[in-house]
């Protein structure tokens, strides 16, 4: 990857109220539902189908964007993998066009049929695992360099203020070769973008200027391409014309809000769950071949969202329930990945457990996460980043345990760490 | 290194694990996966992978 490039792009605005508190408003959207799975397995046992709204099964705060729909949630991984693969009955853009369409633009996210699958294998080419292997040497290991050197002299950090929280997000700058100094203004209205789903016009304010920016950016990289991930994109051909400006401005938008956000959260987890099993995590140091086994059951234990949508288009039912055209479906990944019926003793953490199923962190069917391989490089990163840097790295005894809270995006707060001086 | 790689995912097959949880054993060659088959990530085709140098 190159350095970042000259400062030739107009610098990306600010919101207007400054000190309106992006990360916090963020933080109190989330809520601190301390563990929605014993509630998602009692649901699933009674019926893989019930006319409730996720969303409100666990908080208070409606989500003004989609709160007024008819909704059905779906429990248990049959069940969800029936909606997952049926796209013509089960849309994207049905359900999506509500949030989505809006926060982001016309992303793969919201496509359906022909136009999904054109726009989506020309978009997954710049992320198939063998090339986003390359970036964990190139790009993802200095991010953890920079970060660790920042307290690796403390001997004590909090590993989500001080790690976690940042890291996936400056790789995505990297990736982009932003200028380092705009990345709190980027994370900022990274983050911003979903703001809508909570009523706060900053939502739309973020979308605006993250697009005026990608706009100038595609143009600048396309007369002057380089070998970075922004310059590709503005400049594929499919059937000599360059992929739509629209299409690319959304996924770049996407791209900063999942691609950071959700990994964060995915890391955090994953470094609660070995800290909190201090003789596995050395066995891991010990031999990194578990490492992938270690992210694989993270993912599957308390993944990176624990609920999609999709829109019912036409009159169907699932398992004895008839579900009408016009439904809202909530399809929730999390009660898969805890469904027993799949996954023995499913609420254990458990890395060496038998592989009976394919566990949907990133969902499934044709609008898989286009950017799961990444999230794994970056996941398995992270960790090694951990255990190779902070010698001895333990949960520090004076502080808080990490607790993971959340229903719909799940992660600690703070995880208080301590390690040995080197 | 050369892998049939699904287009629409990233899913990538490999003949020594095979696709088990699919009912394909370990060792069976792409070629000889029934036709019928579909990516387990993302449900596409077996015509929707292609053949590439994956480094």
């Amino acid at each position: 990857m190159n350095a970042p490039i000259a400062r030739v792009l107009p610098p990306l605005e600010d919101l207007e109220d400054k000190d309106f508190n992006v990360f916090f408003m963020e933080r109190e959207m989330r809520g601190r539902f301390p563990d929605p799975y014993p509630l998602l397995e009692k649901m699933r046992r009674e019926s893989s189908v019930h006319k409730v709204e996720y969303n409100a099964l666990f908080s208070d705060t409606p989500d003004v964007e989609l709160h007024h729909l008819n909704h059905y949630s779906v429990f248990g991984y049959d069940a969800c993998m029936r909606v997952l693969d049926d796209p013509e009955t089960f849309t994207s853009w049905d359900a999506w066009k509500y949030n989505i369409a809006k926060s982001f633009g016309r992303t793969v996210t919201v496509m359906d049929g022909a136009e999904h699958k054109r726009f989506r294998k020309v978009l997954q080419k710049a992320f198939l695992p063998h090339v986003v292997q390359r970036w964990g040497v190139s790009v993802v290991q200095p991010v953890i360099d920079r970060l660790v050197n920042k307290f690796i002299d403390r001997g004590k950090a909090d590993l989500i203020e001080e790690y976690t929280h940042h890291f996936p997000f400056q790789i995505i700058y990297s990736m982009l070769l932003l200028d380092p100094d705009e990345s709190p203004v980027f994370h900022k209205l990274a983050v911003a973008q979903l703001l809508s789903s909570g009523g706060f016009p900053q939502g739309a304010e973020a979308t605006a200027k993250l697009g005026v920016f990608f706009k100038e950016m595609l143009a600048e990289r396309r007369a002057n391409p380089g070998d970075d991930l922004v310059s590709h994109l503005a400049t594929i051909e499919v059937d000599g014309d360059y992929l739509d400006e629209d299409v690319l401005i959304s996924f770049l938008r996407q791209l900063v809000n999942a691609g950071g956000d959700t990994t964060y959260r995915s890391m955090s987890v994953l470094l609660t769950c070995l800290l909190k099993e201090p003789e596995l995590l050395d066995r891991i140091r010990k031999d990194r071949k578990l490492v992938p086994l270690a992210v694989e059951e993270a993912l599957r234990w308390d993944g990176p969202i624990s609920v999609t949508y999709r829109g019912c288009v036409r009159d169907t039912e699932i398992d004895g329930v008839m579900i009408p055209a016009g439904a809202f479906m909530n399809v929730i990944l999390g009660s898969a990945n805890r469904d027993p019926t799949r996954f023995e003793n499913p609420d254990k953490f458990d890395i060496f457990r038998e592989r009976t199923a394919r566990p949907l962190p990133f969902a499934g069917g044709p609008h898989i996460c286009v950017g799961q391989h990444l999230a794994r490089v970056e996941l398995g990163r992270a960790l090694e980043g951990v255990l190779d840097r902070l010698p001895n790295v333990r949960l520090d005894p004076d502080m808080p345990e990490p607790q993971i809270v959340g229903h719909t995006l799940r992660s600690p707060d703070h995880i208080h760490v301590v390690f040995d001086k080197v | 290194m050369w892998r049939w790689v699904c287009v629409n995912c990233g899913f990538t097959y490999e003949e020594e694990t095979g696709d088990p949880l699919s009912g394909i054993a370990p060792g069976t060659r792409f070629e000889d996966i029934p036709d019928d088959w579909k990516c387990p990530e993302c449900g596409a085709t077996k015509a929707d992978f292609e053949f590439m140098d994956v480094g």
